[in-house]
């Protein structure tokens, strides 16, 4: 008997709660429930044989939540032993029973937050899994359960564990909250695109709700997926009584609910928290005679990011194409400089701008891209709740970014030739993603659009060998300039139109390739944008801050009835007089982002505020802005100030005693933090200019000096450290930032290799200081050079005295006090 | 959250923020203000809370799931006979915030560490009151909230209290190896019950015992 073509056939029964029913029989409050099974074994057995005499079909073995982390040489049980021992009490039970039963491998979350938000490496992650989905597969395991996840990144490291270290049926169930999101803000049609990319073979929810509360998220999880559900909900909700945990409904209510649940199409019930073999053998009563609802394939096109999803094919999809270094010598330099600041603002501006996905091209000659590709991936995805499309031709960039993604991404690109399909369908097969097909192949770019969709054809098949559905590609009809080509433009949107009536698949372009040597790229660009969605276009890469762009976008959905009554067209347009060039309105995103949404822009304050000279010493248009923190203000002054003074009298007559005055200031205690760094970004926005300038006419601006800032190892918060970033960096000096948990030895060897004077350390908790003293330790014995600051929350001068550094900063000023003292 | 919906306490935010009187000027208050809308969208707080038997022997606090041994903890508990082990988080969203804003704009990342942190204090007075005024009825009186960390309560107890409260499948908050808890706007506390009431309830900073508290009242 194979669980997979049970599933395929009729309702199937998983058991339900093991933990209480432990409690019950005496597993002590604090206990790890996994000890019983090496410790109690007939108790564990007699529990998943009532499960199994109550009807079920699967039994889950005693395993959530057991993990290297918990097991380990400093414990009283090993890893080896808890697990296998578990895998032994459910196949004795199977057996006992003298059912035909299946063995789930129950694997659980780890307890610990994936970085960068938390401390534990992806990588390491899957190693936990891994170690565990080994033993369960030796001993006889039939499937393997991935349950309670409430974290996609943390999710997708279990199921690629599952499926490296095992060739079973892998079954993965969440826990959604009571308004339908994963805890880390993920929805039911994010996490299904992650999963079905995964190549799961059943999905579904389990815990944190009851069935009632889990209908209507059991419905979103239905109209989206395409393969087997399954619903373990808790016994309902909780409630805390005399001390005990009970819950809201019974045996009876439970089990009519379930039914319902079956009816709406749910394929494998049973129970989680609270549910006892009672629970299951009323649902198996009520439901075993049920006709199963036929599963059937959504053919959706879909990408994922943690939060959210985006469907291609419904309304046209805009990818912002800026994350990419081409042309683009300040983005090369912020690439070289690992300057994530630069990339991430291409990002949030261009999500504030109305893009719905980011591609993300990190391709340099002279860079590891493989590297950068998984450190820009990485923060984009802590700080954007966009998907992502990852662009690179270097298979091995490709695969890391893939891995490390936390969705399912769209991927830029395959090709018709052999080569190419060989190298990226598999990792599509095995990640996931929707990948962006070009219509060309060994012969180049056919010329005819008949060329180019026969290229599709084999596109299409070639992917089918792998197993990856026709819904999974994008084809791109390519775009050759029409300066060059006259008849370009016409033969892909006949392109466009072929793929979208005869192989009813979907379509992208990148639509700014079109103008190229043409004047006043835009018209072209904007004219043929409309063209192609009219023919069918079903995702764009495009210049999301070009407004032109962008008028095309809304218009057609306004005029095609994608934007009922043309409610985003009005937001973005309503109030604005003319539709004229030159517009400095800006157009901000109808819809993008989940709660993260715009809002980058600051200086409220009108413009004559930062006139008012002389109330604050500081007797000019620009110093009054840094003053006042009126960033708009400080750039425009600035540009104008550069058409008549030069730049370093600048910075030295008007912006330093701007910025000295404001940090008087706030020493004196008369401004307070927000208004330091208010002035502090201020000055940074007009500083960005005068460097653009300086660079411009080959000038270069002196640095005082280099200093490394860093968060200790252990502490993830960074927030002060960044603070004294800021204001260094506006006092000219060259911010080494290594970031946050930095181990000791890194800090080291930077201090060493580039000759560094002055370290500023930051900690939070009382419980990293003592690798900021270790940190010291080694400053001093291998650059004893090296000057160290130390600050955070819960440093004293005591602290720092004790751990021998050279100044505590009690606050941000005083670190640049120090650094006037060190480099002056 | 509904955006409008929360009582914001802005003399708290501003106390976080360092602020020792001076003028607010308007585009500080604003940029308050437009932090507090965005936390209104991003938060999403939520609180996990049971009931354990608490005895005390040889200075031996013992709740059952956390032993441990702490003075000011102790004279919290006083006359108790059970806790109310509780935990707290405003949820991941806001710690994707408080990132994205330290790397692009550190003055909206400040206000939003303070008001996350002001709001998170409300979120979990509002509970504390629902659940005195729940015990109350049942005859018991609850003690001010006690947090791992504050005055010789050692932060090491976490170690015990998460996991025995199930927070991270219950409320998404986990433990890093150096104790913090991320999400990071959350909170742990031991609530006392007792069948006596207390007038003198002494909570916030002035339980604390470190007196050179940058934030301290």
């Amino acid at each position: 008997m194979n669980i997979l073509q049970e599933i395929q056939n009729r309702i199937v029964f998983f058991d339900g709660g093991m933990g209480s029913l432990l409690q019950e029989q005496g597993l002590k409050p604090g206990e790890f429930p996994g000890n019983w099974n090496v410790s109690h074994p007939e108790v564990v057995v007699q529990i998943h044989r009532n499960y199994l005499e109550a009807g079920a079909d699967i039994v889950k073995t005693n395993t959530f939540g057991v993990d290297a982390l918990k097991y380990n040489e400093h414990t009283e049980y090993q890893l080896e032993q808890v697990v296998s021992a578990a895998v032994r009490n459910a196949k004795e039970a199977v057996r006992l029973s003298g059912k035909q039963a299946f063995v789930a491998l129950d694997i659980g979350p780890t307890g610990k937050l994936l970085k960068p938000m938390g401390d534990l490496a992806f990588e390491d992650a899957c190693e936990l899994f891994g170690q565990v989905v080994e033993i369960g597969t030796r001993e006889g395991a039939d499937l393997i359960l991935i349950e309670t996840m409430s974290d996609s990144y943390e999710t997708k490291a279990a199921v690629l564990a599952a499926k490296e270290h095992s060739g079973l049926p892998v079954f993965v169930t969440v826990t959604f909250d009571e308004r339908g999101k994963l805890l880390t803000g993920g929805n039911p049609a994010s996490i299904v695109a992650m999963l079905e990319g995964l190549r799961v073979d059943a999905l579904g929810m389990n815990c944190g709700l009851g069935p009632v509360q889990m209908k209507g998220i059991l419905k979103e999880v239905l109209r989206v997926s395409s393969v087997p559900v399954i619903v373990n909900p808790n016994a309902g909700l909780p409630r805390s009584e005399q001390g005990r945990t009970v819950y809201d409904i019974d045996a009876d209510t439970f089990a009519q609910v379930m039914a319902e649940i079956t009816a709406m199409g749910a394929r494998v019930v049973g129970g989680c928290c609270g549910t006892t073999p009672e629970h299951i053998k009323k649902t198996v009563e009520l439901c075993r005679d049920m006709t199963p609802v036929p599963i059937e394939p959504k053919h959706r096109a879909v990408v994922s990011s943690f939060a959210q999803a985006v469907e291609i094919g419904v309304s046209p999809v805009l990818i912002g194409e800026r994350i990419n270094p081409t042309g683009k010598s300040k983005f090369k330099q912020a690439l070289r400089d690992h300057n994530l600041e630069y990339i991430l603002r291409e990002g949030v501006n261009q999500q504030d701008h109305g893009a719905h996905i980011l591609d993300v091209n990190v391709g340099l000659p002279e860079i590891d891209e493989p590297a950068m590709m998984v450190e820009v991936v990485q923060e984009l995805q802590s700080i954007i709740d966009l998907p992502l499309q990852l662009d690179t031709s270097d298979a091995k960039a490709m695969e890391a970014a893939m891995r490390i993604y936390n969705g399912k991404p769209l991927i830029n690109s395959v090709n018709g030739k052999a080569e190419s399909m060989h190298q990226i369908f598999p990792l599509v097969k095995k990640y996931g993603g929707v990948v962006v097909a070009l219509a060309l192949d060994e012969s180049g770019i056919p010329e005819t659009a008949e060329g180019r969709i026969e290229v599709a054809k084999k596109l299409y098949r070639t992917a089918a060998e792998y197993g990856i559905a026709p819904e999974d590609l994008l084809i791109d009809a390519l775009c050759l300039t029409v300066s060059s080509d006259s008849q370009g433009a016409i033969t892909t949107l006949e392109t466009l139109r072929r793929v979208r009536d005869e192989l009813h698949g979907k379509t992208i372009l990148g639509v700014s390739n079109i103008s190229f040597g043409l004047p006043l790229r835009e018209n072209i660009n904007a004219a043929f944008f409309t063209m192609a969605m009219q023919s069918g276009l079903s995702a764009a890469i495009i210049n999301p801050n070009s407004e032109a762009m962008m008028r095309s976008y809304y218009s057609f959905r306004a005029l095609m009835n994608l934007d009922p009554q043309c409610g985003d067209y009005i937001q973005v347009y309503g109030g604005q007089t003319s539709a004229g060039s030159g517009q400095s309105a800006v157009v901000r995103g109808v819809g993008a982002g989940v709660g993260l949404g715009a809002g980058a822009g600051s200086g409220a304050g009108s413009a004559g505020d930062a006139g008012s000279a002389g109330m604050t010493g500081v007797n000019s248009v620009l110093g009054n802005s840094i003053v006042k923190g009126l960033k708009e203000q400080a750039a425009a002054s600035v540009r104008e100030l550069l058409e008549t003074k030069d730049a370093l009298a600048i910075i030295n007559e008007e912006m330093i005693p701007a910025l000295d005055y404001v940090g008087q200031g706030f020493e004196k205690g008369t401004l307070f933090l927000p208004q330091l760094l208010m002035s502090a970004e201020a000055a940074k926005a007009a500083f960005e200019i005068i460097k653009d300038k300086m660079a411009a006419s080959g000038q270069k601006q002196e640095k005082k000096g280099t200093i490394i800032l860093a968060t200790v190892k252990g502490d993830i918060h960074d927030i002060g450290k960044n603070i004294v970033k800021v204001l260094l960096e506006n006092y000219s000096y060259d911010v080494i930032d290594l970031g946050r948990d930095v181990p000791p030895e890194r800090i080291v060897e930077v201090a060493v290799e580039r000759q560094v004077k002055l370290v500023g350390l930051s900690a939070l908790m009382t419980t990293t200081v003592p690798s900021m003293e270790e940190t010291i330790k080694g400053l001093r014995e291998r650059a004893p050079w090296a000057k160290v600051m130390v600050g955070g929350a819960v440093l004293t001068q005591e602290y720092a005295d004790t751990m021998g550094a050279d100044r505590y900063c009690r606050d941000a000023m005083s670190s640049v006090g120090y650094a006037e003292i060190v480099f002056g | 959250m509904d955006t409008g919906a929360f009582k914001w306490n802005e003399r708290e935010i501003l106390r976080y923020l360092g602020h020792r009187g001076q003028e607010v000027p308007e585009n500080v208050e604003a940029l308050i203000a437009e932090t507090e809308r965005e936390l209104e969208r991003a938060a999403v707080p939520k609180a996990y809370w049971r009931e354990y038997p608490l005895t005390v022997q040889d200075g031996v606090l013992d709740m059952d799931c956390l032993k441990t041994t702490s003075r000011s903890l102790e004279r919290n508990l006083k006359d108790c006979e059970k806790v109310i082990l509780f935990g707290a988080t405003l949820g991941s969203q806001v710690d994707v915030l408080l990132h994205r804003y330290s790397v692009l704009q550190m003055s909206k990342a400040v206000v939003m560490q303070a008001a996350s942190v002001a709001m998170l204090e409300t979120f979990c007075d509002e509970k504390n009151e629902a659940l005195k005024a729940f015990y109350k009825e049942l005859g018991w009186y609850l003690r001010p909230r006690f947090s791992p960390g504050y005055g010789d309560f050692p932060l090491e107890c976490q170690r015990q209290l998460v996991p025995a409260l199930e927070l991270g499948k219950r409320i998404g908050v986990t433990l890093t190896d150096s104790l913090l808890m991320m999400p990071s706007k959350s909170v742990t506390a031991v609530i006392g019950a007792s069948r006596l009431p207390r007038n003198c309830s002494v909570q916030g900073c002035e339980v604390c015992g470190k007196k050179d508290c940058l934030y301290r009242r």
